[in-house]
C-alpha cells in the first residue's frame, strides 16, 4: 500500500515539475497578486502551533503581495461559535475562516461558503503548479474540503488518531518474559483489540503509578471521537453510507457496534479512576508523566509527548502505531480542519491566493514540522518528517481514514452520541440500551433519508 | 441602630412630590429605562418570538416560519432531557442554597458573637465569590483532577476517598461535588449578608426577652429570626435566582456529565443554542427558565417584601 | 444571645471553626497562585508540591510571548467605561426611586429586577444580530453598552437604598439655599452617597470585569478582554496551566485591591442596601 503511493506520488511529481516549467513564465504569485495589492484579509481559527505557523509564515505572503494577512486565534469552541454567528449575520468580517470539517454541511447547505472550482479556473488565480488533484491525500481531502460533490477549500489539517504505547516498556526484557509466561505469546504492539487488552492488563499497576491505558471518557467531543475507532475498527459504523456528506440507514446499534461499546468498556478497568471525567488534556499529561503504557491519541499532539523535552518525559521512549484491527480491518476516523472562504469575503480572490500560498510544500513543511498534520503526502516523504518517531504511524493513518457524518445536523448527532455514551460509561445504561437509544434519537433527527437499520427496544 | 431595613417613614405621597416635580422625576429614570428598553427587552422579546417560529442555523429548511406553540408542545411532552435537567437543577438550587444558608448564617453568628474586628476576616472571605466563573471552573478542575489534583490528593490521603476512586467520575460523588463547590464560592456570601443583618439588630427586643427569662434558644427562635425575616428572604432570593442561572463552573468542570448527572437546565439550554443553533426550540427552553424564576421571585418578593408597602427607600419587612 | 460576651473555651472553638472556613476558603486560590510560578513537572507531581524552586517564566510567556498583555488593558477599558456609564445613567434614576413618586413606580422597579432573571444564553444571539445591525458589533462599545444595560438594575436597586437613608431635610435645606433640585442632588447628594456609589461602582466593575460571554460574542478578536482570552490557554495539546494560573492571577488583583478598601459598603451593596455593612 505504501509503496504503490510513493510510486504514484513520484510519477506526479515529476508531472507537476514539468507543468512548472512550462507556465513558469506564465505565472507568478507577485503577477496575480497584483490587483490586490495593499487590502487585507481577515482569518479565525483554533490557537493551536499549526496556525501559530501560519501566523508566523503570512509576513513573507505580505512581502511578496503587499496583501495583509490578519490571524485570529480562539479556542476550540470559541473558534466555532465565532464563524457561526458571523456567517449568520453575514457581514462578512473575514475572508478566510479555518473550521472543523464537521461543521461543512450547515455551512454549505445555508450558502455561506464560496465554491473554490471557479478560482481553480481562473488562470489568473491559478498557480499551475498547484495540482491538489496529485498532491493531496484524496480521500482525506474529498472529505475534510468538499460536500455532496463540491469543491470548498483545502485541508488545513489532517487529524487521525492512532495508538502510542511505551516503546522502552515493551521492549524490556523482564517485561517481555513475564508477559509471555502468562499470555502465551510474545510482548508487541497491540495488532488487535485482545493484545491490546492484555498489554493493558499487563501494565496497569496503579500503586506503582502506571495505568495500562488512558481512556478519554468525559462527557466531551473527546469521548466520541476515541469511540469512533473503537467502532469502526470493529466493524461498525453510526450511518451505513460511503461519505460524510450522504443521509443513511442509521447502524450505530449494529452488534458490531455494540461490540465495540462492550469492549470500550471493558477498558476502564485498566484506566486511571478519573477516567469519565478525563479528556484528551489530561490523558496527554498523563502521557507524557510516564503514567500510561498505551493509548489511542491524536496525532497531531504527538509532537508534543515525543519531541517536546520541555513538557514531555517520556521523549525517545515512545512508539506509534496505527489503531489496532478487529472485523473492520485497518481503519481509523478521520477529522480535519479545513481553509474556507465565506460567501461574504470582501476579499475572496486575494483569500484565495494565500489559502493556494500556503498549500504549497514549503510552507506545509514549516507547519508541519511545528505540530502542524498536513494533507499532502510529500511532505511525510522529507528527510525532516521522517525522521519524526510518528511519521510512518501518521503517513498509515491518513491512508486509513475513515469519514464521519458531515451532515447539517451532524453536531447534534455528536452530541447524542456522546451523551448516551457517557451515560453508558457511568452505569447508566447497557451499550445496547445507550446505542438502541442513540439510534433512535438519531433516526428521528435525520428524518425519512434514515431509517433504522436494527430494531432497537 | 433602629429599623430594618433603613427608611426614612417620615414621608408620605405629598412630601415626595413636593421634592421632586412631578416632569424631573421621570425624565431621570428615563435614560435607565429606554437603555434596558433597547438593549434587554428588545433582544428578550426577540426571544420570545423566535420561540414561537421553527428558526435554526443549522438547518437550512427553517427559515423562521411561525410554528404557534410547537415549540412548547414539544417541550412540555416529549422531551425527558429538558425535564431532567430542569428537576436536576431544582434539586441543585434547594440543596445549594440551603447548604449555604445554614453554614454561612451559622458562621455569621461565630464571628458577630466572637470576633471584634471583623475587616480582614471579611475580606478573606470574599475571595471565592469575586473570581471569574470562568476561572473558578478551571480551578476546581485542576484541584479535582483525579492523578494530580491537590484536592484529591488530601481526600485519599485521609481516607475520604479510596486510592481507586475520583470525585468527578464517580456518578454518586459527582453532583455532591459540584454542590460542595457551589457552597465553597457562595456561602461567604450568606455569612457576610447575615453579619450585615446581625450587626443591625436593634438592642432592646432582646434585653425585654431576657428579662422575660427566655433562654437563649427561645431568643433565637423567637426573637433573632423574626427580625432577620426580611434579610433571610433576601439572601435565599438573590442565591436562588444565581443559583438557577449557574452555568460555567459546572460546564466546564464535568460538561453535563458523566451522562447527564449534572447536566443543569442551563448547560441544557446552551447545548440546544450553541451547539445544535435550534434557535427556535432554544429560545423555548430559555423561556422556561425565565418564566420559573420569573414566578418564584415575583411569589417570593410579594409576600415578604410588600407585606408593608412604604412610599420611599427600600420596602419594609420588619415591624419597627 | 445578643451580647458579645463569651466565656473562654468557647472564644477558641469560634476560632478554630473560622480559621477552618478561611483556610477552606482560600486554600483552591493560594494553589493557584503557587501553580503560576510552578513549572509544568511541578504541577503534575503525584504529590502536591508546596515548596519548590519558583519559576517567573510563566507570566512573560502568556503576557509577552502570547501577547496577552493588551487583554487585560482592554478589560480595563471595558469595565471601566460600563462602571461610568451605570453610574451616570443608574444614579439619578435610583434617586428618583428614593424620592418622588409617580404611578407604577414600583413596578417599574421590579421591572429593572426582573431583567436579571432571564438566561443570559437566551438574548445573546438576538443581541447580536441587533449589534450587527447597528454596525456597532466587534466594537468595544457593544460589549460596553450591553454591561450597561444588564448592570443598571443592580444599580438602581443598590442606590436606592443608599439614597433613602440621606435624610430628606437635606434636600429641601438645599432648594431653600436657591438650588435647583438638580442641583441639589449632583452638589448636595451625591457627594454624602459618595461612599455608597463606590461600593456600587466596584461591584459593576467586578460583574463587567469577569463577564465572559457577551465580552465573547460582542467584541472584536483586538478588543477581547482576559476572560475570553484564559479558554484559548486550554488546548488539546496539552492545557498550559501555569499559564492558566498566571492569568487567573492577574485578573485577580483588581478586584482584591477594589474588594478590600470598599468591603463594608460591598456588602450593604450586595444585599441592595437592606442592611448596614
Amino acid at each position: 500500500m505504501l509503496k504503490h503511493t510513493r510510486g504514484q506520488l513520484i510519477a506526479g511529481m515529476i508531472a507537476a515539475a514539468m507543468l512548472q516549467v512550462a507556465h513558469a513564465a506564465a505565472w507568478t504569485l507577485e503577477e496575480a497578486a497584483k490587483p490586490y495589492s495593499g487590502t487585507t484579509i481577515r482569518m479565525v481559527g483554533e490557537a493551536l502551533p499549526p496556525l501559530e505557523a501560519l501566523s508566523k509564515l503570512a509576513p513573507q505572503f505580505e512581502q511578496a503581495t503587499g496583501i495583509k494577512v490578519e490571524v485570529e486565534m480562539y479556542e476550540h469552541s470559541e473558534a466555532v461559535n465565532k464563524v457561526q454567528l458571523d456567517l449568520n449575520s453575514q457581514r462578512g468580517r473575514y475572508d478566510v475562516i479555518i473550521q472543523p470539517h464537521r461543521e461543512m454541511g450547515k455551512f454549505a447547505t445555508n450558502g455561506h461558503l464560496l465554491e473554490i472550482a471557479p478560482f481553480m479556473a481562473d488562470a489568473a488565480l491559478r498557480d499551475p503548479s498547484f495540482k491538489p488533484e496529485e498532491q493531496l491525500y484524496q480521500g482525506a481531502w474529498k472529505e475534510i474540503s468538499w460536500y455532496d460533490g463540491k469543491m470548498y477549500g483545502f485541508p488545513f489539517t489532517v487529524l487521525n488518531m492512532f495508538m502510542w504505547y511505551r516503546s522502552d516498556l515493551l521492549a524490556d526484557a523482564k517485561e517481555k518474559d513475564g508477559f509471555k509466561a502468562k499470555y502465551g505469546y510474545d510482548l508487541a504492539p497491540a495488532q488487535n483489540w485482545d493484545q491490546y487488552r492484555d498489554i493493558a492488563e499487563w501494565f496497569n499497576r496503579p500503586d506503582q503509578g502506571l495505568y495500562g491505558t488512558a481512556l478519554q471518557g468525559k462527557r466531551h467531543e473527546a469521548l466520541w471521537y476515541e469511540w469512533l475507532n473503537f467502532l469502526y475498527s470493529f466493524g461498525g459504523d453510526v450511518l451505513d453510507v460511503q461519505s460524510g456528506s450522504q443521509c443513511g440507514p442509521v447502524v450505530v446499534n449494529s452488534p458490531q457496534a455494540i461490540a465495540s461499546l462492550d469492549y470500550y468498556k471493558s477498558l476502564l478497568a485498566f484506566s486511571p479512576p478519573d477516567s469519565l471525567n478525563y479528556f484528551w488534556d489530561d490523558v496527554m499529561a498523563l502521557m507524557q508523566q510516564a503514567k500510561v503504557a498505551e493509548l489511542i491519541m491524536w496525532n497531531d499532539a504527538t509532537y508534543a509527548v515525543a519531541v517536546d523535552e520541555t513538557a514531555s518525559t517520556v521523549v525517545g521512549k515512545v512508539g506509534f502505531d496505527i489503531v489496532p484491527q478487529g472485523e473492520g480491518g485497518k481503519i481509523g476516523q478521520l477529522e480535519g480542519w479545513t481553509y474556507l472562504i465565506p460567501t461574504y469575503s470582501k476579499n475572496p480572490q486575494a483569500a484565495f491566493l494565500f489559502i493556494q500560498w500556503m498549500m504549497g510544500y514549503d510552507r506545509q513543511l514549516e507547519q508541519h514540522l511545528n505540530g502542524g498534520a498536513s494533507g499532502r503526502p510529500d511532505v511525510y516523504e522529507s528527510a525532516d518528517v521522517q525522521k519524526l518517531p510518528y511519521a510512518k504511524a501518521s503517513m498509515a493513518s491518513n491512508e486509513y481514514g475513515k469519514p464521519k457524518a458531515t451532515l447539517p445536523q451532524s453536531a447534534e448527532m455528536t452530541d447524542i452520541l456522546v451523551r448516551e455514551l457517557s451515560s453508558s460509561l457511568a452505569g447508566e445504561k447497557s451499550s445496547k440500551e445507550a446505542l438502541d437509544a442513540s439510534a433512535k434519537e438519531i433516526s428521528t433527527l435525520l428524518g425519512s433519508c434514515a431509517p433504522m437499520s436494527y430494531p432497537a427496544q | 441602630m433602629t429599623s430594618l431595613p433603613v427608611t426614612s417613614n417620615t414621608s408620605g405621597k405629598t412630601r415626595g412630590a413636593f421634592l421632586l416635580d412631578r416632569g424631573v422625576g421621570p425624565l431621570l429614570v428615563l435614560p435607565a429605562t429606554i437603555l434596558v428598553v433597547i438593549f434587554l427587552v428588545g433582544p428578550f422579546y426577540y426571544m420570545v418570538y423566535t420561540a414561537l417560529t421553527d428558526l435554526s442555523f443549522a438547518d437550512a429548511t427553517r427559515k423562521g416560519a411561525f410554528v404557534g406553540f410547537d415549540n412548547f408542545r414539544r417541550l412540555m411532552r416529549d422531551d425527558p432531557l429538558f425535564w431532567n435537567s430542569f428537576l436536576l437543577t431544582l434539586k441543585f438550587v434547594v440543596v445549594a442554597v440551603a447548604m449555604e444558608f445554614v453554614i454561612g448564617f451559622a458562621l455569621a453568628l461565630l464571628i458577630f458573637k466572637y470576633v471584634v474586628r471583623q475587616r480582614l476576616l471579611t475580606t478573606l472571605l470574599l475571595i471565592p465569590m469575586m473570581l471569574a466563573p470562568v476561572a473558578v471552573g478551571l480551578i476546581w478542575r485542576l484541584l479535582l483532577q483525579g492523578d494530580f489534583g491537590m484536592v484529591i490528593y488530601y481526600l485519599r490521603a485521609v481516607g475520604l476517598l479510596a486510592q481507586n476512586a475520583a470525585v468527578l467520575s464517580q456518578p454518586d460523588l459527582v453532583f455532591p461535588a459540584i454542590v460542595a463547590i457551589d457552597i465553597w464560592q457562595w456561602t461567604p456570601f450568606v455569612t457576610l449578608v447575615m453579619l450585615a443583618g446581625l450587626m443591625s439588630l436593634p438592642r432592646s427586643p432582646f434585653e425585654a426577652a431576657m428579662m422575660d427569662g427566655a433562654g437563649p434558644l427561645r431568643i433565637f427562635l423567637d426573637v433573632m429570626l423574626p427580625l432577620l425575616r426580611p434579610i433571610i428572604a433576601l439572601v435565599l432570593l438573590l442565591r436562588g435566582i444565581d443559583a438557577f442561572k449557574e452555568f460555567d463552573k459546572v460546564f466546564i468542570m464535568t460538561g453535563g456529565g458523566p451522562g447527564t448527572l449534572t447536566e443543569l437546565v442551563s448547560i441544557y439550554a446552551y447545548r440546544v443554542n450553541f451547539r445544535n443553533w435550534d434557535l427556535g426550540y432554544g429560545a423555548a427552553v430559555a423561556f422556561m427558565v425565565y418564566l420559573v424564576v420569573l414566578i418564584l421571585c415575583s411569589v417570593f418578593y410579594k409576600a415578604v417584601y410588600w407585606s408593608a408597602k412604604p412610599s420611599s427607600g427600600l420596602p419594609a419587612g420588619a415591624k419597627p | 444571645m445578643i451580647d458579645r460576651a463569651a466565656s473562654r473555651p468557647w472564644t477558641a472553638f469560634a476560632w478554630a471553626v473560622l480559621l477552618v472556613a478561611v483556610v477552606v476558603a482560600l486554600t483552591p486560590y493560594l494553589w493557584i497562585v503557587l501553580a503560576s510560578f510552578k513549572t509544568r513537572v511541578d504541577l503534575f507531581s503525584s504529590a502536591p508540591k508546596w515548596l519548590f524552586s519558583p519559576t517567573f517564566a510563566n507570566y512573560p510567556a502568556v503576557f509577552i510571548g502570547k501577547e496577552y498583555w493588551p487583554l487585560a488593558i482592554n478589560s480595563l477599558i471595558i469595565s471601566l467605561s460600563s462602571t461610568a456609564l451605570c453610574i451616570l445613567i443608574g444614579a439619578p434614576a435610583a434617586y428618583v426611586f428614593a424620592r418622588a413618586d409617580f404611578p407604577g413606580k414600583e413596578d417599574l422597579f421590579f421591572f429593572f429586577l426582573t431583567t436579571r432573571m432571564a438566561p443570559p444564553i437566551s438574548i445573546a444571539v438576538p443581541l447580536f444580530l441587533f449589534f450587527t445591525s447597528l454596525g456597532l458589533i466587534d466594537t468595544i462599545y457593544a460589549v460596553v453598552i450591553a454591561h450597561t444595560s444588564f448592570n443598571l438594575s443592580l444599580v438602581v436597586w443598590m442606590m436606592r437604598g443608599f439614597f433613602a437613608e440621606i435624610p430628606k431635610e437635606i434636600d429641601e435645606a438645599a432648594v431653600m439655599d436657591g438650588r435647583s433640585r438638580l442641583g441639589a442632588f449632583v452638589f448636595i447628594i451625591a457627594p454624602l452617597a459618595a461612599p455608597g456609589i463606590a461600593a456600587t461602582a466596584v461591584l459593576c466593575f467586578i460583574l463587567s470585569w469577569n463577564e465572559f460571554l457577551y465580552a465573547f460574542i460582542l467584541v472584536a478578536f483586538e478588543g477581547r478582554p482576559l476572560t475570553v482570552g484564559i479558554p484559548g490557554l486550554v488546548t488539546p495539546h496539552g492545557t498550559l496551566w501555569g499559564q492558566v494560573a498566571a492569568v487567573a492571577v492577574v485578573a485577580t488583583l483588581p478586584i482584591l485591591i477594589f474588594t478590600f478598601l470598599v468591603q463594608r459598603q460591598l456588602v450593604r451593596g450586595l444585599t441592595f442596601g437592606a442592611v448596614k455593612g
